[in-house]
């Protein structure tokens, strides 16, 4: 290794020192303030190195790591995910009475996990990113070890993503029986010389660890339990960080993959992306709890993002980027509004909780509508540009059925993103009790104010992140 | 050294049935380190010496005792014993099975469809192992130690006693 | 060692995975749902040394040392969950500890 080769590391080996200096911290002094701090140092120092890394790059680091635009702009996304997090973690863990240092430490160990995964350009990286990721999220999720939900949850992600985990490793292995190289642009080029039965099982195990990463239909079961179990903030690590990693890697090479396979793949994931649209959107409907809301609400998401998967080629990289960064902002501003209410032994997750929200909280509410607004995709909000990318890069690609399909399924959305909006602007009944009034964290009002001045700032001019994103991104295709 | 490839395989698998059988939780894990140690001959016989010794040390020595001290920790008495047997009636495990059989079935055939391959060259020793994982794979190797502290400190926060 | 064939030893991996996939369907007790994950994990670990055996390289075992790190703390994680669900439900079966109903 080179000098340079560490030096285009160095996003990587920020987060990494920080979570050993968290810890380290914490064994000796503890004390929640400075975790936050160092946290939010590290994941700040990270950031910022990345535009000094960008002359760097393109640079292949072993064959492990492939450090470019695309990786540096996702990673970006990550810290920043990651930095919103740990802002709302601790005004959540701040009134209780456990540890809550451990917490920063294995966010900033799964931060790392996602941001490796971004940037593998191997199976072994992809999988230790992904496994490294995961582990830090069974125990976030099961934070809270005194709560029987919390624990049911962590144990139920555990299982399956162990499970998956397995499915995944066994379809690695079945590839490289096949092609004899473990690195992606070995296996692309080796399966360009005609598939056979036993690359396309591995394949097919690959899609499903995949697939239950993104929390896609018909690996969505764990979704909704899981993100009612797990505290919000948690809660919006993983709709965000976890599914949007696994996206960015999905994209960068599963499209080379389908490009050379004949139809079927196509076939498997448009079906994939039309149940998530509807079934996400349609099972929600159901739904009186706004964590499991957003948990469908993510599972239909996750079917629109698909759509531009399968649209590929710029136009689909463009949406792909845009639609994530309004994707991780809405989830976030979204989350954060339900951590702002909730404290680590009672979760704000009913929606009784929430009526009449706009008279106890008002500033509250804008936020909250806002972010349900985007997710709905309404304008002035990100979340509508996102998916008129989408639908341009769906229009580009002439695939109508998928289009049709991502049309009725936001007319769908819209229901009951607009309930939740309709019983916050509603009255309180007399007789309903009142949850207690908790002063606010400044940190998270801070944050939560930026996220909803980005949210409808990209819906009026998102050309800035565009630019971005052309630079980086959309300069590989 | 196929004979010995094949006898191995058929205990791994008997043993690995059996697990699935079991309804006390002490035998089952005998039959679990009965089945990973089969498979660590096998590894022998495939010419990695390295990683059966690993599947000894780390797979059948320390992770199976992990579960064994959580049998000791929760006494899993008769009474779990009991419970467990009525969940093995042949009606709650025919349909998986048949499942099992299908997809071992499929799988075989799938392999078996392809035209041989003799697995070539000589064993892969302890040092080629080793210049691959500190050469290429030392990134991973950094990975791996960080999972590892995922794996600790997670751990460490969940089984701590609660009054602390 | 040439004679054995590599289908074979992918074979043996496949049916090891399978009876862990049929054991988690199987049983209800959490405590061998996480001792059939570490089987299937072992399963997957097979078809890498197998595999690399295949090409003659390195790095199907430098894989399976990777799977026995994941493995390890996967199940260090899980023990400690299951302790804790033990200690909050009084009980192992998955269908009893349910709490999360939408």
């Amino acid at each position: 290794m080179t000098s340079a080769d560490i030096l285009s590391l160095l996003p990587l080996l920020v987060v990494a020192t920080t979570g050993v200096v968290v810890m380290l911290a914490a064994a000796f002094y503890r004390n929640h303030r400075l975790s936050l701090i160092l946290t939010l140092a590290g994941l700040l120092t990270a950031f910022i190195s990345l535009p000094f890394v960008s002359p760097l790059t393109p640079r292949q680091v072993t064959s492990l790591v492939l450090v470019d635009g695309y990786a540096l702009f996702y990673m970006g996304l990550i810290f920043a995910a990651g930095f919103i997090v740990a802002l709302l973690t601790y005004g959540y863990l701040e009134q209780w009475d456990g540890n809550p240092e451990e917490l920063y430490v294995l966010l900033l160990l799964a931060t790392l996990g996602a941001a490796v995964l971004v940037g593998s350009s191997h199976f072994a990286s992809f999988f230790l990113g992904l496994e490294t990721l995961s582990v830090a999220l069974y125990a976030m999720i099961a934070y809270n070890r005194s709560l029987r939900r919390g624990i049911e949850a962590g144990i139920k992600y555990l299982v399956l993503a162990g499970v998956t985990a397995a499915f995944l490793l066994f379809g690695m292995a079945l590839v490289y029986a096949e092609t004899g190289t473990l690195a992606f642009s070995g296996v692309i080029a080796a399966a360009g010389g005609g598939p056979s039965l036993q690359l396309m099982v591995g394949l097919g195990m690959l899609i499903v660890g995949v697939g239950f990463k993104l929390g896609v239909v018909p690996f969505h079961m764990w979704t909704p339990d899981v993100y009612q179990g797990a505290p919000a903030p948690v809660t919006g690590l993983l709709a965000s960080m976890s599914k949007g990693a696994m996206f960015a890697l999905l994209l960068r090479y599963f499209t080379p993959v389908m490009a050379l396979e004949r139809q079927g793949l196509v076939w498997v994931f448009t079906a994939v992306a039309v149940l998530s649209m509807l079934g996400g959107n349609i099972l929600a409907l159901t739904q009186d709890n706004v964590k499991r809301i957003l948990a469908y609400s993510s599972i239909a998401h996750l079917g629109y993002l698909l759509v531009a998967f399968l649209a590929s080629g710029p136009a689909g990289q463009l949406a792909v980027a845009f639609y994530l960064v309004a994707y991780f902002a809405t989830t976030l501003s979204a989350f954060g509004v339900v951590t702002v209410l909730s404290t680590p032994d009672d979760e704000a997750e009913s929606l009784r909780a929430y009526q009449g929200l706009y008279y106890r909280r008002p500033w509250l509410a804008i936020i909250f509508t806002i972010a349900l607004l985007s997710l709905a995709g309404i304008p002035p909000t990100a979340g509508l540009v996102g998916k008129i990318f989408i639908a341009a890069a769906g229009v580009q690609a002439s695939l109508w059925l998928l289009l049709i399909v991502l049309v009725l399924a936001s007319v769908i959305g819209v229901f009951y993103y607009m309930r939740i909006v309709i019983t916050m602007f509603r009255r309180p009944e007399a007789d309903v009790v009142q949850p207690s009034m908790v002063r606010l964290p400044r940190a998270a009002s801070v944050v939560l104010g930026a996220l909803s001045v980005i949210l409808v700032g990209l819906g009026i001019y998102p050309v800035p992140v565009m630019r971005i994103i052309e630079r980086t991104v959309a300069r590989l295709v | 050294m196929i004979v010995v490839f094949y006898i191995a395989s058929g205990v791994a698998i008997l043993s690995t049935f059996l697990v699935i059988l079991q309804s006390n939780a002490v035998h089952a894990l005998l039959y679990a380190i009965l089945s990973l140690l089969s498979v660590a001959i096998v590894f022998f016989s495939l010419g990695a010496p390295l990683v059966a010794a690993l599947e000894v040390i780390v797979y059948a020595g320390a992770i199976m005792v992990l579960f064994v001290f959580v049998v000791m920790v929760l006494n899993l008495g008769p009474g779990a014993e009991g419970q467990e047997r009525v969940w093995l009636q042949p009606r709650t495990w025919t349909g998986p099975v048949i499942l099992t059989l299908v997809l071992i079935g499929e799988l075989i055939y799938i392999f078996l469809a392809r035209p041989g391959l003799a697995l070539g060259g000589p064993a892969i020793g302890p040092q080629e192992v080793s210049l691959a994982l500190y050469g290429p794979y030392l990134l991973g190797v950094e990975l791996a130690s960080i999972l590892l502290l995922a794996g600790l400190v997670g751990a460490y926060h969940l089984g701590r006693e609660p009054s602390d | 060692m040439a004679e054995v064939p590599t289908q074979y030893g992918i074979i043996l991996a496949a049916i090891l995975f399978s009876l862990g996939v049929a054991g988690i369907l199987l049983r209800r007790n959490i405590f061998f749902v996480l001792l059939f994950v570490e089987v299937m994990l072992n399963a997957a670990g097979l078809a890498f040394v197998v595999a690399g055996a295949r090409w003659g390289q390195a790095d199907g075992q430098v894989m399976f040392i990777f799977v026995l790190a994941t493995a390890a703390a996967e199940v260090a994680i899980g023990l400690g969950l299951l302790l804790r669900l033990h200690h909050q439900f009084k009980t192992l079966n998955v269908d009893e500890a349910s709490d999360l109903r939408g």
